[in-house]
């Protein structure tokens, strides 16, 4: 009924069509891919879209493109994090206070004096599994990225891989104003 | 009351017309109907805005700007940029009952590109009780602040393109403010749009594409609105850009000069690049913060950035001209007037985008910039010509210190084309790993300085700083839109903050008021206050004198933009955007590591007594 509150004046139809679209989205939720969990858990803030990741003022994150490391530890790695660095861990019960030790057999007394950094999502099994197929089909051992890549991250709709043409002139947007 | 047209929310299954039900009985077509989602509902209790016009701002009040005692009508108050406002209804005195009037929750929190989230560094703009604010995303606000509360009267969305721009900002997803052109509101958004706004409706005029995504090139800063211009700076050394400041003619919507803060092979300074990488490609320079003007000799005053890349400076042999460096330019034609670099052949990422505020004292006309490199410098902005130069943070380890006769870090050598200063605190090639103080984030940041012309002193939002650079050499030219730093910074040490007063007539420290964390937010001065905010939430005044705090405030959101004051119906004001944004908490937080607690917001407060 939400959906209802804030659509002024539509078609039954409509009304329709959006309640199905509803079931469709929630029917993703539960399958969300990998892809969209690298964007929902801010994989991008240093692996970079393209997963080539590089330095920067983070400092430099691996790129995935180039890595060696297996699926089983590509979802360790994303677990635990790699302490002393900032690729933070991204389990919640990956340094439990007590009990046995998940992660290099740390603690969660041991996070600070490790510098274990902690993610701002954490992510259940299935979809640190999903995560880590998604490297390993979508970036592992791609080379340079390429418009393709880019389209099937962004989308057609931004602009983001314009450059993969040649750049050029852009439509400009449409602003819109609400008084 | 037309009771046979009544809806709850106005809401038809059968009419493709709709009808809002109000203290005005309204008639909005479909076109319209699809904003209300994000207008509040309108019922009968709804405020009626006040219908004022708000005034033409013609360039001659905007040399005047000092002149208009309760506005703020460009972005450093006046061309002066010195921050001051001579409005002391709110004095030591009283400051202490200062309490907030009025909050309005904005927009603009939402990430994109490399970001989860964005923040607030705008400087509201206020005319006769009209203020205008930005969010991170260029979403103008046009807010009315008669009758002692906040109204939105208007919000311009830009839509900009999120993953775009936010792809390649190093620093955030940030906006600092707009600029006011007679009935014209022009702002910019991160993907690289000049905007014109019209003042009463919030309708867009036009839009024209100033700076490139496709390059790495993102505009954060505030226009600086000159005679019929709007000056624009551009952010994006990080990615290799080639700097530069652009003049819009706001009647004609033409470019009428495009000043590249990197000069060609063959253009005077182009022998300060003297290694066969091209500065027109990677060299950085870029020009994010808004700068300055003097109308006695027609000149713009801009601060240039590091340059590319950043911390690899042997990718770049030769003092690297105009990078770290305040550039005075002619307005009509953007023609470099005189230069003044403040770390040659820089390794340390201590660009000099801030604002140079113009002073007149003893009978000498100063620039004053506080640079990311930890010292304040004057010099006279007739010439470029060096005054004298004063460390604000409490800590440098890059130089012994400036000489005093040539400006220069007393260990340059002029006939060496890569630079070690002290080789012990100087990123090198040969050595992985090195620890610099200040850190690259400074010393002092974009966060304004504020000078008080009674007191003659200065205040500067200092970053007190230390911080480990890791170099990774660069070995060919960027790729555009990635990165291309030479290295990156981490974060071993704890980072605090001050606000530090300078006399401006000895150059030498008078005070220091000492924070826990980094001053990311800048300063207003009055006649006998200083107001500054921090990452923690304070929003706090100090004394002038003694830089005593007597006032706080805790807004619960992190102070990542600066205060300003105005009056309107005769009652001052003060006003600052609350919303943790920019570099520091996804790039720095290790060396604040409380901030983690933080939560992103967007929240404009204003304050009255």
């Amino acid at each position: 009924m939400m959906v209802m509150k804030f659509c002024v004046t539509v078609s039954a139809a409509a009304v329709v069509a959006i309640l199905v679209s509803g079931t469709v989205n929630a029917a993703e939720n539960s399958l969300e891919s990998g892809q969209a969990i690298y964007k929902r858990a801010n994989c991008v803030g240093c692996h970079k879209w393209h997963g080539d990741g590089g330095g920067g003022y983070g400092g430099a994150a691996l790129s995935l493109r180039k890595t060696e490391l297996e699926k089983p530890q590509i979802m360790e790695t994303v677990k635990c994090g790699r302490p002393g660095t900032g690729m933070p861990y991204f389990s919640h019960d990956s340094y439990p206070s007590d009990g046995a030790p998940q992660c290099y057999g740390l603690t969660s007394n041991d996070l600070e004096t490790m510098h274990v950094a902690q993610a701002s999502v954490f992510l259940r099994p299935e979809e640190i599994e999903a995560v880590a197929d998604y490297v390993i089909g979508n970036i592992k051992g791609k080379g340079d990225p390429n418009l393709a890549d880019c389209v099937a991250f962004f989308g057609d709709e931004s602009k983001a891989c314009d450059v993969y043409k040649g750049g050029g002139h852009h439509a400009l947007p449409t602003p819109t104003t609400t008084q | 009351m037309e009771r046979g047209m009544s809806f709850p929310y106005g809401w038809s299954l059968k009419s493709t017309r709709l009808f809002y039900v109000g203290s005005t009985a309204l008639l909005l077509t479909l076109a319209t109907a699809a904003f209300a989602a994000d207008a509040p509902p309108v019922g009968p209790k709804a405020e009626t805005p006040v219908v004022a016009k708000s005034p033409d701002t013609t360039p001659q009040r905007l040399l005047d700007a000092d002149k208009e005692q309760q506005n703020w009508i460009t972005h450093h108050k006046d061309y002066s940029a010195q921050r001051f406002s001579t409005l002391n209804q709110i004095n030591a005195g009283n400051v202490k009952g200062l309490k907030v009037a009025w909050t309005m929750q904005l927009g603009g929190v939402e990430g994109g590109g490399i970001w989860s989230h964005g923040g607030l560094e705008g400087t509201p703009i206020v005319e006769d009780g009209f203020m205008y604010v930005t969010d991170g995303w260029g979403s103008v606000y046009k807010v009315d602040t008669h009758g002692g509360k906040g109204l939105l009267l208007w919000k311009m969305d830009p839509k900009t393109d999120h993953d775009w721009a936010g792809a390649v900002a190093c620093c955030g997803v940030d906006n600092r403010g707009v600029g006011l052109y007679k009935d014209l509101v022009i702002s910019h958004t991160l993907d690289g749009r000049l905007i014109a706004t019209d003042k009463e409706t919030g309708q867009v005029k036009w839009q024209r594409q100033v700076a490139d995504p496709d390059k790495g090139e993102v505009v954060t800063g505030a226009p600086l609105i000159v005679k019929n211009m709007a000056i624009t700076g551009v952010a994006g050394a990080e990615y290799g850009i080639r700097g530069w400041i652009a003049a819009t003619d706001l009647d004609t919507q033409k470019e009428v000069w495009r000043t590249y803060t990197l000069p060609k092979k063959g253009e005077p300074g182009s022998e300060t690049w003297s290694g066969t990488n091209s500065q027109e490609t990677t060299g950085g320079g870029s020009t994010w913060v808004t700068g300055s003007y003097d109308p006695a000799t027609n000149t713009i005053v801009w601060g240039v950035g590091n340059p590319g890349p950043d911390w690899d400076n042997a990718y770049r042999p030769g003092d690297n001209l105009y990078t770290d460096s305040s550039l005075a330019l002619d307005a009509d034609t953007g023609k470099i007037k005189w230069h003044f670099q403040h770390t040659p052949n820089d390794p340390y990422d201590y660009d000099s985008v801030a604002e140079n505020v113009l002073v007149d004292v003893d009978g000498k006309k100063l620039a004053l910039e506080a640079d990311r490199n930890g010292f304040g410098y004057a010099v006279d902005r007739t010439d470029g010509r060096f005054l004298w130069a004063t460390p604000f943070v409490k800590k440098v380890t890059w130089t012994k210190g400036i000489d005093p006769e040539t400006g220069r870090p007393v260990e340059y050598d002029s006939s060496k084309q890569v630079q070690v200063y002290n080789p012990e605190a100087t990123p090198i090639r040969s050595r992985e790993i090195t620890d610099i103080c200040p850190g690259n984030m400074g010393g002092k940041n974009w966060p304004p300085t504020a000078y008080n012309p009674l007191l003659k002193t200065w205040y500067v939002p200092v970053i007190e700083s230390c911080n480990r650079i890791t170099i990774k050499p660069e070995t060919k030219a960027n790729k555009p839109r990635d990165f291309f730093t030479g290295g990156g910074p981490s974060q071993p040490f704890r980072i605090t903050g001050s606000v530090t007063a300078i006399d401006v007539t000895t150059g030498k420290v008078v005070g220091k008021h000492e924070t826990p964390y980094p001053d990311l937010a800048g300063i207003l001065a009055t006649p006998d206050l200083v107001f500054s905010g921090e990452p923690s939430g304070q929003v706090y005044a100090l004394d002038a004198k003694t830089l005593q705090r007597l006032w706080e405030f805790n807004t619960g959101g992190g102070v990542n933009a600066p205060p300003m004051t105005f009056s309107v119906d005769g009652k001052q004001y003060v006003a600052i955007l609350v919303g943790m944004g920019g570099a520091w908490d996804k790039w720095f937080i290790d060396s604040t590591p409380e901030l983690k607690k933080v939560q992103p917001g967007s929240t404009l407060y204003v304050f009255a007594l």
